[in-house]
């Protein structure tokens, strides 16, 4: 008899947390008629993006996961809007790195740090009114003030710890089994709003976000107390610097309704809204810088 | 590229307990192990002994826990966790002169832990130094160290060996200063890593070798040039400080460090005794007349003008406080010292430290906060 043994096949394990990467270009213009272009490419800790402004206006850009090392993150993010566009790295005149691997960028003329970065994108995407900025990002977060100019005059960052940061979404996206572009509006499907979490570590959410389950949350419940318990941790590191009006969230989690409509409620401000997608900001003010470094002082093709 | 003018305090630095150990065998003296530079050195060197500053290793370790709290600031962790790791075997006494309470805890567990050390003794220096019954006090206690010093070693410290042990240390305290004053100028001829380098191994290196090694980089300074761009000339603000790699970040990033108020560098050696015949008044008063440790700033809060007084004095741009975390007395000061200095145009970056510190994300608050002081050219 010859039986067949099987090899075992683990189930294909879905990943909720996965978010959207996604590139995009102004189909209404063409590069080629533009006599700058400048990119700039912020390489963070979960997320790197890579802008391409002609001009000084967003032309086009491709957000994707940060790969294992910085260099090559670079270069996917830039290859991928390039190849959609047709250009080559020697038609971008000015290149700006920031985020963590600010310095591994291969061919950045400047590095700028992704606290300049965010306060300048965010004062192209919700104009000259912004003036206080919370950057919700991958495994930090970032609370900054800045002028009319979109320079920064004042900020804060969390200490040593992702909690309250997108990182702890995904973890939480995973564990509930929910795609992460869900959970915010699936916060809000609850019969009465929950108190936070206690903990919004990343670590120790997990095992209380499970002990609610257990005691009978349901999954949105669970989430919504997760949301809030972010929204609280921000506003702490907001309340600290103190927030003007005109505020604009950038990074992933200004996508996230679910934490977005608390941080407001708890400022008793709203957020100013923008069509731009929100995890380019810094991206976005690095090409911006380019394109005024390029302005005043010119400089060789990248290469 | 260096030019090696500072690698002797580089290497004290690296190797300081390699120093006491060679120092004990070639002395055949004592060496004494300090908490808190309001130690009167003075009266240990007049006893032939070598005081030596208890620094941290900034390692991380786990041996402090079941003695004193975590929420002690890094420096009182740090500096027992050196003690109960054997990291000052060679030392024969240690002494803390009164500043905080926690430091207190810290040396209290040193002494009763850390089984190498022979003999111990707690110097109760007033915090309110402003009291008029403060120096009357102080000089009691001084006297009383020195008779606690005469009855261990059975010598008497006579008034020549203290008038002799103390033109030794105020010779140290006028070299640094004069080492400190090259850093006013336009793109200064010492970095502030190299100024901390000299001022660190000050507190646990002999005087009268220090002072040569010191002699030697001063002949030498006024022909030195650094190449290197000035940057922003920043100020650094906080409790102790020997973190190297910090200092080298700050500093590889468009700045230079150009003062501090802080016990590792300017607060330790900034003034001298006055001349008196009796040499533990001498001492004694002096210790009343350094600028200040927030520990001992009070009623009035000499420390804000004196700070505001060094920035200018030095044309700092603007400043670091490093704060260790938990550190009660600074974490105090700081709202208003910041609104000092910020209402002074002095702007201001506060970090907080640990026993190990994140270069990479200090790096990215360090050159954000240049940013915001130079990238003009950005807009």
């Amino acid at each position: 008899m010859n039986a067949e043994v099987k090899a075992a096949v683990a189930p294909e394990k879905k990943e909720f947390w996965r978010w959207q990467e996604n590139t995009w270009f102004d189909e209404s213009r063409n590069w080629r008629d533009g006599s700058i272009v400048t990119c700039g490419i912020d390489v963070g800790s979960v997320s790197s993006q890579a802008v391409l402004v002609v001009d000084g206006e967003l032309y086009g850009y491709n957000s994707m996961r940060t790969g294992n090392n910085s260099p090559d993150s670079a270069k996917n993010a830039l290859q991928g809007i390039m190849d959609k566009i047709g250009m080559k790295l020697e038609d971008i005149d000015y290149v700006v790195g920031t985020g963590y691997g600010r310095v591994n960028v291969p061919f950045a003329h400047k590095a700028i740090t992704e606290i300049a970065c965010h306060a300048r994108g965010a004062n192209y995407m919700g104009g000259n009114q912004v003036r206080t900025i919370l950057d919700m990002g991958g495994q930090d977060c970032k609370a900054i003030h800045c002028d009319d100019k979109g320079k920064v005059t004042n900020f804060l960052m969390n200490d040593k710890c992702a909690a309250g940061t997108g990182r702890g979404m995904e973890v939480i996206s995973d564990l509930m089994q929910i795609p992460i572009a869900e959970l915010g509006p699936r916060s809000f499907e609850v019969d009465e709003e929950p108190e936070a979490v206690s903990s919004v570590c990343v670590v120790f959410a997990k095992s209380e976000a499970l002990a609610l389950l257990k005691a009978g949350y349901t999954k949105n419940k669970v989430i919504a107390a997760y949301c809030q318990a972010m929204a609280e941790r921000v506003v702490s590191l907001l309340e600290r610097i103190g927030v003007e009006e005109g505020f604009f969230i950038t990074g992933g989690i200004a996508k996230n309704p679910g934490v977005v409509r608390r941080i407001e409620k708890l400022l008793g401000i709203k957020a100013l809204d923008t069509k731009i997608d929100s995890q380019i900001a810094g991206a976005l003010g690095a090409a911006l810088f380019g394109h005024t470094l390029m302005q005043k002082q010119g400089a060789k093709k990248a290469a | 590229m260096s030019d090696g003018l500072f690698d002797q305090f580089k290497h004290w630095y690296e190797k300081r307990h390699e120093y006491a150990r060679e120092w004990k065998l070639r002395t055949g003296g004592q060496v004494v192990a300090t908490m808190c530079t309001y130690t009167p050195e003075e009266l240990l060197i007049a006893a032939g002994m070598l005081p030596v500053r208890v620094l941290g290793a900034h390692e991380p370790q786990n041996v402090t826990e079941p003695h004193i709290f975590g929420m002690f600031c890094p420096f009182c962790r740090d500096s027992l966790a050196q003690g109960l790791l054997g990291r000052f075997d060679y030392a024969d006494g240690v002494t803390l002169t009164q500043s905080c309470i926690q430091y207190r805890q810290a040396f209290n567990s040193w002494r009763m832990h850390v089984p190498t050390v022979q003999w111990d003794y707690y110097l109760p220096m007033p915090n309110e130094v402003q009291s008029s019954h403060a120096r009357a006090a102080h000089y009691a206690e001084v006297q009383s160290f020195r008779s606690f010093l005469e009855t261990l070693t059975g010598n008497k410290l006579s008034d020549e060996k203290l008038h002799e042990a103390i033109a030794v240390v105020d010779e140290n305290r006028r070299l640094l200063r004069e080492l400190f004053e090259y850093r006013k100028e336009t793109d200064p001829k010492v970095t502030g890593v190299e100024a901390l380098y000299a001022s660190l191994t000050a507190q646990f290196v002999d005087k009268r070798e220090h002072n040569e090694a010191l002699k030697k980089v001063l002949a030498a300074l006024p022909k030195r040039k650094l190449n290197r761009p000035e940057g922003i000339r920043f100020m650094t603000i906080g409790s102790e400080n020997d973190d190297v790699a910090f200092m080298s970040m700050v500093e590889s990033v468009g700045s230079t460090i150009v003062i501090d108020d802080q016990c590792s560098g300017t607060r330790y050696f900034w003034n001298e005794s006055k001349k008196d015949a009796d040499p533990i008044k001498a001492i004694a008063d002096r210790y009343c007349d350094r600028p200040a440790c927030p520990t001992k700033d009070y009623p009035s809060h000499t420390r804000f003008d004196h700070v505001l007084g060094l920035a200018k004095e030095f044309n700092a741009r603007a400043a670091i406080f490093l704060q260790q975390k938990f550190c009660d007395p600074h974490e105090g000061d700081y709202p208003d010292l910041k609104r000092h200095l910020e209402e002074n145009g002095i702007p201001t970056l506060f970090l907080e430290f640990d026993i190990t510190n994140p270069i990479g994300p200090f790096r990215i608050r360090v050159e954000a906060f240049l940013e915001t002081l130079t990238e003009d050219e950005l807009f």
